[in-house]
């Protein structure tokens, strides 16, 4: 019988899935607020049942920057410019998505007994999770040329290392995970910024458009 | 000043120098004195921090979280050097752009503030013992150089700028990864979570930490620091940053923060170097990083017109050259690297502020389009001649030196075939990089003629920088040496 963690974990690598395939924005972004929930979930989850009380804090802090202010500066950004839906990324809208969790899922699957051993959290699911969304959010940057879509590939690879972070080292200094937050969160704050300014100048969000710069 | 002091204030002052210049009235003037008032304050608390950890000492502040010893200290003096040369060439460069009409002076405002920023981010990066911190403020140099790289609105700008935070983003997520598995490989071995994430703690349990891990987070951390500090092959966003952001931000991000992020993966070289994994194994990938930066940026730096992409890929050729000192190893290999660190840092300080007077004479950075430099401006021609002349490594300039012990180290060490091919790239560095200078020095000038030599305030810095390139080359410092054995005892735990 699949326990209740598991259940989540593979309810974020779906999530992640669907954050990636989407061509709706809106949709997109709603749905990277419910990954983070579900995230949110696991931290409170893992709080009770492996006694890793930190987590709670993380629970709480993840709560309010990343379920409810990333997503509304994302959600402010696609009605300030205007835009709905994304172009045709690398490889199209049906094969981008097969590519990148075939090759995230074996990567994860071939790496994750190595963090297995000096997991805090002897947990398999989670792990797989935790690689799997990590690498997704990899390819979501190759595969994807719209410049929300590689915020939201950013978001999601930081909720995959953050997973991992609280599977691996929960009992770290409250600082460390603090210092990390703060980081991705200005970084969202300046990718807005810049994407801004890209579909200002070059009248779109796709990346494959940017090409003054060669050689 | 006790060392607590002395830590908070090298944070506090470029923090506090941020704030100040942003909230000030938007007056070229004021701004520009409250920039080199705040550069000199920063830069005497980097080097009498220095001076205090030459001789191999360490002191650690806030429990244990930040610490200083040599190694930081040859990086802290990077920051307390070629930082504040840069910084008072930039006052110049901006009042130029400012009179153009290509910025405003709420730009020139936000550069000055943000390059306060800038580094503090650096200096936090070089202070943290934490692990983590280390990698939230190596981070947080991306962050907070972004909009001095796209200050100019255009597309060029923006896409530098885009460019820039996404690929080192993702590089330097699998550095966080690094820094989660060692943290938690650590801690296997010492059930104590606040030690094991202080590198000073983890070098000293280095051997205890399963090499198996240690193999891995190196190839991570190399990927991470390796793609913030330029390797190839994830290297792509320095041409466009380097050569589309102003000069001094060039200058800066070039002189300073690569080298940070070198910092960060010598930092990681150490520990894996100092455990059961063994020195052997880090020296042979960062050999085979550095052959195949220096290959790669050879090859591009050949095609190259324009004068600040040619530097930008030196830059990469350069951090090609620090790789592979990190790669011949033992007590030379690693002194001679860590003094590249330095004497490229000068050199291509000076060479990207020589590009921002260079496009104040012709309007362009089209080497093609230049010519005659002697005649029309002979003190920039001699600065950029003693830059070139050390990025190739004529003997006499800083290069040179490093260059040339690692050359020996080799040879000593028996790396007979990585030797030569590190040859064979510094000759074709050699001949892509006089080919050009001739292009731009001499000759009739290809252009309209905007000014003829900048002023002196402009010029004193880069004299500076042109003064330390040939000290370091000519001169043993005595000072600078004992800083760098020290640095070099600690990576190898002697």
């Amino acid at each position: 019988m699949i326990d209740l963690l598991s259940l989540l974990s593979i309810a974020m690598i779906l999530t992640s899935l669907i954050v990636f395939g989407l061509r709706n924005y809106k949709a997109a972004i709603l749905t990277y607020g419910l990954q983070t929930a579900l995230l949110v979930s696991i931290f409170l989850l893992l709080s009770t049942t492996h006694l890793a009380e930190q987590l709670c804090t993380w629970a709480f802090i993840a709560l309010f920057t990343k379920v409810l202010f990333i997503p509304f500066i994302l959600l402010r950004l696609v009605k300030k410019l205007g835009v709905v839906s994304e172009d045709e990324p690398v490889g199209g809208f049906f094969v981008s998505p097969i590519i990148a969790i075939s090759f995230s899922l074996a990567i994860a699957m071939s790496v994750y007994p190595i963090y297995m051993k000096f997991s805090l959290i002897h947990e398999s699911i989670p792990l797989i999770a935790s690689i799997t969304i990590f690498m997704i959010g990899i390819f979501g940057f190759i595969l994807r040329n719209s410049v929300i879509k590689q915020i939201l590939a950013y978001c999601m690879f930081e909720n995959g290392i953050h997973l991992s972070l609280a599977l691996m080292a929960y009992n770290s200094p409250e600082i460390a995970e603090l210092g990390i937050l703060t980081d991705a969160i200005f970084a969202v704050i300046i990718m807005s910024v810049l994407a801004q300014r890209f579909h200002h100048y070059f009248g779109s969000l796709d990346v494959s458009k940017a090409t003054e710069l060669k050689g | 000043m006790d060392m607590q002091q002395l830590f908070t204030l090298l944070l506090a002052v470029p923090v506090l120098a941020s704030l100040i210049i942003w909230f000030a009235p938007t007056q070229f003037k004021l701004l520009s004195t409250l920039h080199v008032i705040a550069s000199m304050a920063s830069s005497a608390l980097a080097l009498s921090a220095v001076m205090k950890v030459m001789n191999g000492k360490i002191f650690f502040a806030f429990h244990d979280m930040l610490f200083i010893d040599a190694l930081g200290g040859v990086f802290l003096s990077l920051i307390g050097v070629t930082g504040l040369l840069v910084n008072l060439y930039s006052v110049k460069y901006m009042q130029w752009e400012v009179e153009k009409g290509e910025i405003t002076t709420k730009d020139a405002k936000l550069f000055f503030a943000l390059s306060h920023l800038f580094v503090f981010t650096m200096t936090f990066s070089v202070l943290a013992n934490n692990i983590v911190l280390m990698w939230v403020a190596i981070e947080a140099t991306t962050l907070s150089s972004v909009f001095m790289v796209a200050l100019h609105k255009g597309k060029k700008s923006t896409e530098s700028g885009w460019k820039y935070i996404v690929i080192c983003s993702i590089g330097l997520a699998f550095a966080l990864y690094a820094t989660v598995l060692l943290y938690s490989a650590g801690f296997a071995v010492i059930k104590d979570s606040h030690s094991m994430m202080l590198w000073s703690t983890l070098m000293a349990h280095a051997k205890e930490i399963n090499p198996d891990i240690l193999k891995l987070i190196f190839v991570f951390a190399l990927i991470g620091f390796g793609t913030k500090a330029g390797l190839a092959p994830t290297h792509t966003w320095l041409p466009d940053v380097h050569s589309e952001g102003p000069a001094p931000a060039s200058a800066m991000l070039s002189g300073i923060l690569l080298k940070c992020a070198i910092l960060g993966l010598i930092r990681y070289y150490a520990i894996v170097g100092n455990s059961m994994v063994g020195f052997e194994y880090v020296q042979t990938v960062m050999l085979v990083s550095g052959l195949l930066t220096i290959f790669i940026a050879a090859l591009f730096l050949m095609r190259q017109h324009d004068v600040k992409r040619m530097f930008a890929y030196h830059s990469i050729a350069h951090m090609g050259v620090i790789a592979f000192g990190l790669g011949v190893g033992g007590f030379f290999g690693l002194f001679a690297a860590l003094f590249h660190a330095l004497a490229h840092s000068v050199t291509k300080a000076l060479a990207f502020c020589v590009t921002g007077n260079m496009v104040q004479i012709y309007g362009t950075r089209d080497m093609t389009k230049m010519g005659g430099l002697i005649k029309i401006a002979p003190i920039t021609a001699i600065l950029f001649g003693i830059s070139i002349c050390s990025l190739v490594g004529v003997p006499g300039f800083a290069i040179f030196v490093s260059e040339f012990w690692m050359v020996q180290e080799s040879f000593n060490t028996a790396l007979y075939i990585p030797v030569i091919l590190f040859i064979i790239g510094l000759i074709i560095i050699f001949i892509a990089d006089f080919s050009h200078f001739f292009l731009a020095t001499f000759g009739e000038s290809q252009s309209k003629i905007l000014s003829r030599e900048v002023a002196w305030s402009a010029n004193l810095p880069l004299i500076g920088l042109a003064a330390l390139i040939i000290i370091f080359g000519v001169f043993s410092v005595e000072g600078w040496v004992t800083l760098l054995n020290s640095a070099v005892k600690i990576i190898v735990a002697a």
